[in-house]
């Protein structure tokens, strides 16, 4: 690699440090031609990358291994990538710099639908061929994980193959049949039928799908024998022992979580029924707190950080959480390292709480009520009442908070302007709960609440998976009539974007057929399509129109709850009769209890582990 | 509790690391290495560290410093040593040391400056360029606006040291501190426009040390 273009590069972006390297704990091995390598591409920019505990996880993991290099890759900014095209520099990854193109695997990550355009850019920048059936038996194979795989048949066409479900495991076999194959001289095929047989492993190409007349899918169904007509998700049963990355590479520039994460579980017992993780991550197991006390002692020693996060996707809902606070302080406060605990709930959120959040520093805090109705909260399976957030947001005010963030979301079934208008007067009702306090008990003179809605986004594996998408302009003008009902200049609104929200539904539920709508896309100068300052809506029109495709077909389709779905061979455990059932039960306004209260039988205990077998 | 004046060097792609970046490696580093650093006392807790003389993105050092309170039961050397295998590859400390003088002393800073040319440069026509009586320039100030400058007014001392095909090395001792500073990019973009349409880029900018002046008015390396 010519090291002094690469460097004149670098003089001409901002932030260069994103493409530097070099920090401490970074993994710098000496290339061999035995070792097998694995360029680790997350399809966004560096700062958001590396925030990313799975990456930090499957980096060491690999890396752990003798003959495995795993070097990063993140998606280079707009103003470097024109850099890089103009010197003819094609994607490098960030440790040894090599082109990415030479290495023997390049495996993304799916956080989000809407990163998709970023690795079709990649790819191109790579100079990889974007399909997979284009690929030569010396170029690598792309593989994609993480929780859009369950889901990104978009991708199909342009991935090898998939890994469905948690990685720790299947990410090191993937490498033993590798290194088999390496030197056996076999067709690409060969190595994919043979991970085929691996549970977790689903390989596109591998399944032919037809059509109806009407665009549903008529069938879906491996082309060869030996292969499963589903895919089952792998998990790691047991949280204490499995890999867990003890050294943390520390960046020089600020990224967007930038402090030690301690996975405190995987799953929710919660059962929200809009939100997909709460559903693919079943069941719930937790890692005790001594090993979370292991991995905190190392990670602040080897890497200094000042703030350690509780990483999970409710906090509250830890068995074990005062033992674990009270043991972290412990270890924290001598050392000037703040705790910060995320993804509380308002329902159990106590004083005794907060008060060990801010023992080292104090910030906002912010809660997600989702819905402004309990009706509308009962529909989604949102267990919160009113009275527990204004409990919570009195407890708030008398600890010194005066500022309190509220997310909703916008378009959910079943919703009506009383749904619309009641997240302006729930957000009222906090205000008012702050200077229904006594003076002397309220801290700060002022109080702010910042209200933040999202448009709904049906996801696959959830109850919802079936229901359409409200129309763009339904969308807005839902947002205009509760930002005209709130008056209150204490009360700050903001809303998300609805064509990125539109476009999210159509990657989350599409079919292999999008896969030309991406590449055209990524053509037309589609990227970032996560951020609103590179978000152009009419390219993307403009990249459907050039294919023949409707993107409202995904979109706001209301699907039968008898057709073949596109995600449909990906097994994540739960059942989808089960989620017909909580659909009925959402329609009826019926809650579901969590996992801890009443077990449903959903059908994650099929994995042998968890909360299923507390 | 004593301060002790540390001195580093930032190499390779360690010259991209900005000054708020570096700032934030060092506490870190000094987390990682368990050494006993002094806390600022108030609201928010921290490490007492203060640098000399910020380096511009893009250029590489060997007389770097930065002060930090340390208890006096850890020595010098010590200090260094910890230091050193908690420091990411691109980042060495020289030497830790008792202050010398105060920041607030230094008036220049030496540099080297290669450069890369498409066709041959002689030393004379870079001889032609700080002959000069003016160069102008917009420099901005650090209240966000902007003033018009004569580089050459900033220029100490100036040696060519290599003028070969394809490269050549200067030698240049800029003004430099709190009261009067010159980037050495400045100076670096001024060569490059001076040469215009000939084809001049800046490859390395590399300081090699730090002055004071004395009251007699002869230099002397901060220290």
């Amino acid at each position: 690699m010519d090291s002094m273009k690469f460097e004149q590069c670098l003089k001409k972006v901002q932030k260069p440090a994103r493409y530097i390297g070099n920090e401490f704990n970074s993994i710098h091995k000496e290339w061999t031609p035995e070792l097998m390598s694995v360029a680790f591409c997350f399809p966004d920019v560096y700062e958001v990358g590396m925030s990313h505990l799975g990456m930090k996880i499957l980096y060491h993991m690999l890396n752990a291994r003798e003959d495995t290099v795993c070097e990063r890759v993140f998606a280079p900014w707009d103003d470097m990538e024109q850099e890089m095209r103009r010197e003819g520099i094609p994607l490098l990854s960030l440790e040894s710099r090599k082109p990415i193109r030479e290495f023997d695997m390049i495996a993304f990550t799916l956080q989000y639908e809407m990163s998709y355009s970023n690795l079709v850019n990649m790819l191109d920048l790579a100079g990889v061929p974007l399909r997979a059936a284009e690929r030569k038996r010396d170029e690598p194979f792309v593989y994609c994980g993480g929780p859009c795989a369950y889901h990104a048949e978009p991708l199909s066409d342009l991935v090898d193959f998939f890994v469905l479900g948690e990685g720790e495991e299947v990410n090191s076999e993937i490498m033993d049949v590798f290194k088999l194959w390496r030197d056996s001289g076999e067709s690409r095929e060969a190595y994919l039928e043979q991970i085929a047989k691996i549970q977790g492993i689903y390989v596109p190409s591998f399944y032919d799908v037809t059509y109806h007349e009407d665009g549903t899918i008529a069938s879906f169904a491996p082309n060869r024998p030996g292969i499963p007509q589903r895919v089952k998700k792998r998990i790691i049963k047991d949280m204490d022992h499995t890999f867990i990355p003890e050294k943390l590479i520390v960046p020089f520039m600020e990224i967007v979580h930038d402090r030690i994460m301690l996975e405190l579980f995987r799953g929710c017992i919660r059962g929200c029924r809009f939100c997909q993780a709460g559903y693919i991550y079943r069941p719930v197991r937790e890692r005790s707190p001594e090993r979370l006390f292991e991995v905190a002692e190392q990670c602040i020693q080897s890497t200094g950080y000042e703030e350690i996060s509780l990483s999970s996707l409710s906090t509250s809902d830890y068995t074990r959480l005062f033992e674990l606070t009270d043991g972290l302080l412990a270890m924290t406060v001598d050392k000037k390292i703040n705790l910060s605990l995320p993804s509380l709930r308002v329902d159990n959120f106590s004083m005794e709480l907060m008060e060990k959040v801010q023992k080292v520093k104090k910030s906002g805090l912010t809660f997600a009520p989702e819905a402004g109705t309990q009706r509308l909260r009962d529909v989604i399976n949102k267990n919160v009442l009113e009275e527990d957030l204004i409990r919570t947001a009195k407890i708030a005010f008398s600890g010194g908070y005066n500022r309190i963030k509220l997310y909703f979301m916008l378009g959910l079934p079943t919703e009506t302007e009383e749904d619309v208008l009641g997240i302006g007067k729930l957000a009222q009702k906090v205000i008012d709960a702050f200077y229904e306090l006594p003076q002397e008990v309220r801290k700060g003179r002022s109080v702010s609440v910042t209200v933040s809605t999202a448009f709904f986004v049906p996801k696959p594996f959830t109850p919802f998976q079936w229901e359409p998408q409200n129309r763009i302009s339904e969308m807005e003008e839902k947002a205009r009539k509760l930002k005209d009902s709130i008056t209150n200049k204490k009360i700050v609104y903001n809303w998300h974007s609805s064509d990125v929200s539109f476009l999210e539904e159509v990657f989350a539920k599409g079919d292999r057929r999008l896969g030309e709508v991406l590449i055209q896309a990524q053509k037309l100068g589609c990227k970032f399509d996560g951020w609103s300052d590179f978000f152009d809506y009419a390219k993307w029109q403009q990249a459907f129109a050039d294919c023949g495709i409707d993107p409202t077909f995904y979109a706001h389709r209301r699907i039968g709850q008898d057709e073949i779905l596109p995600w449909d061979y990906a097994d994540i455990g739960v059942s989808k009769e089960f989620l017909k059932q909580e659909l009925q039960r959402a329609y009826a306004g019926i809650t579901t209890p969590s996992c801890r209260e009443k077990c449903m039988g959903c059908g994650a205990a099929q994995f042998g582990g968890g909360v299923c077998f507390e | 509790m004593s301060k002790r004046r540390i001195f580093f060097s930032k190499t390779g792609m360690g010259k991209y690391i900005s000054h708020l970046d570096l700032l934030r490696c060092f506490a870190r580093t000094i987390q990682r290495s368990g050494l006993p650093v002094v806390y600022s006392q108030g609201f928010n807790p921290h490490q007492k560290m203060t640098f000399a003389l910020p380096l511009p993105v893009g250029v590489t050092s060997e007389c770097e410093t930065v002060d930090i309170v340390f208890e006096d039961t850890v020595s010098d050397a010590e200090i260094r040593q910890k230091l050193n295998q908690n420091l990411p590859v691109d980042l060495y400390v020289l030497a830790v040391e008792t202050p010398v003088h105060a920041a607030a002393e230094i008036t220049a800073a030496e540099y080297r400056m290669v450069f890369t040319t498409a066709t041959e440069v002689t030393k004379r026509q870079i001889q032609e360029f700080f002959g000069q009586t003016e160069v102008w320039t917009v420099k901005k100030t650090k209240r966000k606006g902007e003033k018009k400058i004569n580089i050459l007014d900033y220029v100490h001392a100036w040696e060519v040291l290599i003028a070969e095909e394809g490269e050549f090395t200067l030698r240049v001792v800029l003004d430099a501190g709190g009261e009067r500073n010159l980037k050495p990019e400045i100076l670096a973009k001024a060569i490059e426009n001076y040469f215009l349409p000939l084809r001049i880029e800046e490859k390395e900018m590399h300081r090699c040390k730090i002055f004071c002046n004395n009251k007699d008015g002869t230099r002397e390396v901060f220290a």
